[in-house]
């Protein structure tokens, strides 16, 4: 293949929608970094003023500005890739560079190399390897998500139709209407799965009341919290169901355009969802006059390029349209002013995935798949100190410990759950009797936390908490946007007092700056990772005083 | 989405209550903006009224009933039947701690109130809210760039808050677009294209970044020069000489000297903004070659100081000797884009009416 001139590559982009970010890797993995030359040729191709996309290029962790950058092999030091090695790893990969968890929490650790993902424990027992499947369901347990995902070949579009796949879309818009279908989504109690848990069939009637054409479905596939890799494989392995429910949105809502916001990290699935995209368009189920009908929905995938706040909707939004990420102030809401400024709807993979059961097998049985009075299923990725890591589609309402001693076989051998982390790390932790909680948003907020996006890590009897708790926060101080106050020097200081390199010595003064430091970060900041950083050091604190206490007075 | 927060002017009653009163307002308004207008004293420091709000520094935080969390009122829009408190003791213990956090990032808590028009607002907050603890010490932020060999700005960043009211002025003001944001969290700074220096950016040295800066971290190069000019500095409103614009300055003096000069913020056709000659070319009025007296060419072919009738009859002879010689129309005049109106018309009137020609042009016209 010859190497495209910048021309060639700025016609290819120009005229496409979103296209600073594919426009930037085209060059970045044409030269191996971006050059100063290029990066000028890309803000007058698409007006963006220089400083302003240089600033913007800086923030995303993963653009290499020096030659030779994107060949350097990044591990994830996530916090369970820390406990497998991943430090001794970085120290013997040549030019390594380090990364925040790169969501292969379930098989430790990935490294980063060029466009594909290797995974090992060793640096001469790295290989790639197609990420793993979720554990089979224990008896009794009926699936949504996952029912069909294990069967060979389910990712093409034949293995997909083969037990009812794009049914639900021909449905809908053969014979059905947009109001029917949002019925339908509401009745069944979808709630967001990407983290903040609104109503699904609520978001997407708010966008088809709301003026302003063209609309847009966004699927938000950043899933960069730490401990979580749901996302990943359903698109690895399901990729029209997460189309399906983009194109029942899309008929829904009216929208006509859609994007699949993929990770940075996940380079794989970039070609898995292209190449399902293709077959979906080939089969006229997208493009143009779906299935014969008057719905048009066009769908690209766009790729971020490192940057956790990105998966919040509206930094997300932001960076989509080649704008600096920070998130927006709000209201208004993506559903009345989101992709340029117009009418979307955001929603989590896991979210959207759902909704063509959803439709099949109807409200009543999605509501059924949950437990008491909890509608449907979550998907919770499992990883750290447990026999067997995974993702695994549990009745929400399932016990925790249910969850870790009978799906995943429990803490190793001589072992104890010391703690665990929440909804990634947003949730900060939960320990002693909190372990003994009903996986519902409910139930977890009643102890102080959040179910989340449904990330678990287990940290056994053996762990150090201050730090495993340190680095949650080196975590949110990396990935601090710094557009507020409150969060920017927030999660700095906490991250500092957790590393014991300032703060008071003082017992009680140290305990009050970090109270009044979480609460302000709680109480202030601008958008959710402000908000949930501080939960970290305060679960430390009511969980674990004795540790903080030594750690208070014995350093330095 | 919102519950409780939306545009307002739904043609319900424009009426929100303020601290338990009722009051007023135009739908649009924000609620930091009806607050002003009734005399709420709110901190701010990313706020600048002529910019976009930001919603970064959140102190500007007020109570609205019905909300968990304190929201931003620079950027929430007041709503009928809104209900909100700007002042309590939770609002203050945020405030406070906001406060002590920024001061824990900086250098120098104070500067010289000469570095620009709003380089005193962080001190001033901080008195305000007995910020001034020490907690929360820990690394500092920001690289400054005391090697930009320009001479008109400081970029002390050691002393930036991360605010971004350089880069926004700049973009929204300016449309300069010099300045953006680089990094993220607390590794955040400003910069150029490619980290360079202002004289290799867009930068067109407005100053206006100067001006809006809360802390000093850009500070007036020459204006800070003045230090050792003894006596108080004096205000002096008036209007920049330069062109027809007619940007309203204010000039700082110490003694007769002019030591520097600050944009009218309420400047009616400015509203704080100036161009690099207003702002930094004020060094003729005191340099030795201007002019103070009218001079005439002597036979020796040499500058004579001469008296303003010696100059005037001097300058009326040539012009009516180039009419007698070549005719009306070999005069061609131009007023100079310094002069008001009222001047470039009775330029035109005397050259038409009393020269004959309408030979005539401005030099802001190219
Ligand atoms: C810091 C931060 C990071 C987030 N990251 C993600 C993410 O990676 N994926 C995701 O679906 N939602 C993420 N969210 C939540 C989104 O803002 C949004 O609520 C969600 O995508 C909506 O989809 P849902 O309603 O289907 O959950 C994040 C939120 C915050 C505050
Ligand atoms: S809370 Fe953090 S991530 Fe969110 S806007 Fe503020 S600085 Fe950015
Ligand atoms: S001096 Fe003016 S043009 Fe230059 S950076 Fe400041 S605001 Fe922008
Ligand atoms: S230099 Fe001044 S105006 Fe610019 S961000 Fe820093 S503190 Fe704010
Ligand atoms: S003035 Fe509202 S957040 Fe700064």
């Amino acid at each position: 293949m010859t190497r495209p001139s910048d021309e060639q590559l700025h016609e290819r982009w120009r005229d496409q929608p979103a296209p600073l970010l594919p426009l930037l890797h085209e060059l970045h993995e044409r030269d191996g970094y971006l050059s100063e030359e290029a990066l000028r040729g890309v803000a007058k191709a698409l007006r963006i003023p220089i400083a302003e996309l240089f600033g913007t290029v800086t923030f995303y962790h993963h653009f290499a500005r020096e030659p030779g950058g994107l060949e350097a092999p990044r591990v994830c030091t996530g916090p369970v890739c820390r406990l497998r090695g991943a430090g001794d790893l970085l120290d013997s990969l040549d030019g390594a560079v380090s990364m925040p968890c790169s969501g292969r929490c379930d098989e430790p650790v990935p490294v980063l190399r060029g466009s594909s993902t290797l995974v090992g424990l060793a640096a001469d027992a790295l290989e790639s390897r197609p990420s793993p499947l979720p554990p089979a369901a224990p008896a009794g347990i009926e699936e949504c998500i996952f029912a069909e995902m294990r069967t060979e070949g389910r990712a093409g579009l034949e293995g997909y139709r083969s037990s009812g796949g794009y049914d639900a879309l021909k449905t809908a818009v053969l014979e059905s209407t947009g109001p029917e279908v949002i019925r339908t989504i509401t009745d069944s109690g979808l709630a967001g799965r990407g983290g903040a848990g609104f109503p699904t069939g609520r978001k997407w009637s708010a966008v088809a009341d709301a003026a302003g054409d063209p609309k847009t479905i966004v699927c938000n596939a950043d899933e960069g919290e730490p401990g979580c890799f749901k996302d990943r494989v359903i698109m690895d392995y399901d990729p029209h169901a997460v189309i399906e429910g983009m194109a029942l949105a899309a008929f829904a809502t009216g929208a006509t355009r859609g994007f699949i916001y993929l990770r940075y990290e996940y380079p794989e699935t970039e070609g898995i969802l292209e190449a399902a995209i293709a077959e979906a368009e080939a089969a006229g189920l997208l493009g143009d006059g779906i299935l014969g009908s008057d719905v048009d929905f066009k769908l690209y995938v766009r790729r971020g390029a490192g940057a956790y706040i990105c998966g919040e909707e509206t930094s997300l939004l932001n960076s989509l349209e080649g704008k600096h990420p920070f998130p927006r102030n709000r209201p208004p809401y993506p559903v009345t002013h989101g992709f340029e400024g117009l009418p979307t709807v955001v929603n989590n993979v896991e979210t959207l995935a759902a909704c063509a059961p959803i439709l099949r097998n109807g409200p009543d049985w999605y509501r059924g798949l949950g437990r008491g009075d909890n509608a449907g299923t979550k998907i919770i990725s499992l990883s750290g100190d447990v026999v067997r890591p995974g993702n695994y589609e549990i009745p929400l309402g399932l016990p925790l410990r249910e969850l870790i001693d009978d799906w995943a076989g429990g803490a190793y051998e001589g072992r104890n759950v010391q703690a665990v982390t929440m909804a990634g790390i947003s949730g900060g932790f939960l320990a002693g009797e909190d372990l003994d909680v009903d996986l519902d948003e409910a139930s977890v907020r009643e102890r102080g936390s959040m179910l989340g996006a449904g990330g678990i890590m287990v940290f056994d009897d053996s762990r150090d908490m201050i730090d495993v708790a340190h680095s949650a926060m080196e975590f949110f101080a990396h990935e601090s946007c710094g557009k507020c106050f409150p969060c920017r020097i927030g999660t700095q200081r906490l991250t500092e007092r957790l590393a014991g390199k300032a703060g008071p010595k003082e017992l009680s003064d140290w305990l009050d700056e970090v109270r009044d430091l979480g609460e302000t970060m709680k109480e202030t900041s601008a958008c959710g990772l402000g908000m949930a950083a501080p939960l970290i050091s305060e679960s430390l604190v009511k969980y674990f005083p004795e540790r903080v206490a030594q750690h208070v007075t014995s350093v330095r | 989405m919102s519950d409780n927060i939306d545009g307002g002017g739904n043609g319900a009653l424009s009426t929100m209550t303020l601290d338990g009163e009722d009051v007023g307002f135009t739908p649009g308004e924000t609620v930091y903006e009806v607050s002003e207008r009734y005399r709420r004293e709110i901190p701010t420091l990313c706020y600048d009224e002529r910019l976009e709000p930001f919603g970064g520094c959140r102190l500007c935080i007020v109570e609205v009933e019905g909300s968990h969390n304190p929201v931003a009122s620079c950027t929430t829009k007041a709503a009928p039947g809104m209900k909100v408190t700007t002042k309590s003791g939770r609002l203050d213990m945020h405030r406070r701690v906001l406060l002590e956090l920024v001061a824990s990032e900086n250098r120098d808590l104070d500067v010289d109130p000469m570095s620009g028009y709003a380089s005193g607002e962080m001190a001033t907050l901080l008195d305000r809210y007995d910020a001034r603890t020490g907690r929360f010490l820990g690394m500092q932020s920001g690289t400054s760039h005391p090697d930009d060999p320009n001479p008109f700005i400081l970029r002390d960043y050691e002393n930036c808050i991360s605010c971004f009211r350089c880069v926004r002025v700049c973009a929204e003001q300016e449309g300069d677009y010099a300045i953006s944001v680089m990094n993220r969290g607390f590794g955040t700074q400003i910069t150029t294209e490619f980290d360079g220096i202002l004289k290799d950016s867009a930068c067109t040295f407005c100053g206006q970044c100067i001006q809006t800066c809360p802390t000093g971290a850009l500070a007036d190069l020459k204006a800070l020069a003045s230090k050792d000019v003894p006596g108080e500095t004096k205000l002096t409103r008036t209007i920049c000489p330069y062109c027809g614009v007619g940007c309203s300055v204010d000039l700082m003096t110490r003694g007769d000297q002019v030591v520097g000069v600050l944009p009218a913020m309420d400047g009616p056709a400015n509203h704080g903004a100036l161009c690099v000659k207003g702002q930094f070319a004020f060094d003729f009025i005191g340099h030795k070659d201007r002019l103070d007296t009218p001079l005439v060419r002597g036979d020796d072919g040499q500058l004579h100081p001469a008296t303003w009738d010696d100059a005037l009859d001097k300058a009326a002879a040539g012009l009516l000797a180039a009419v007698d010689n070549h005719g009306r129309h070999s005069l061609y005049v131009v007023a100079s884009g310094r002069a008001p109106t009222e001047a470039a018309y009775m330029m035109q009137k005397f050259v038409r009416a009393g020269l004959g020609t309408s030979y005539i042009d401005n030099c802001s016209r190219a």
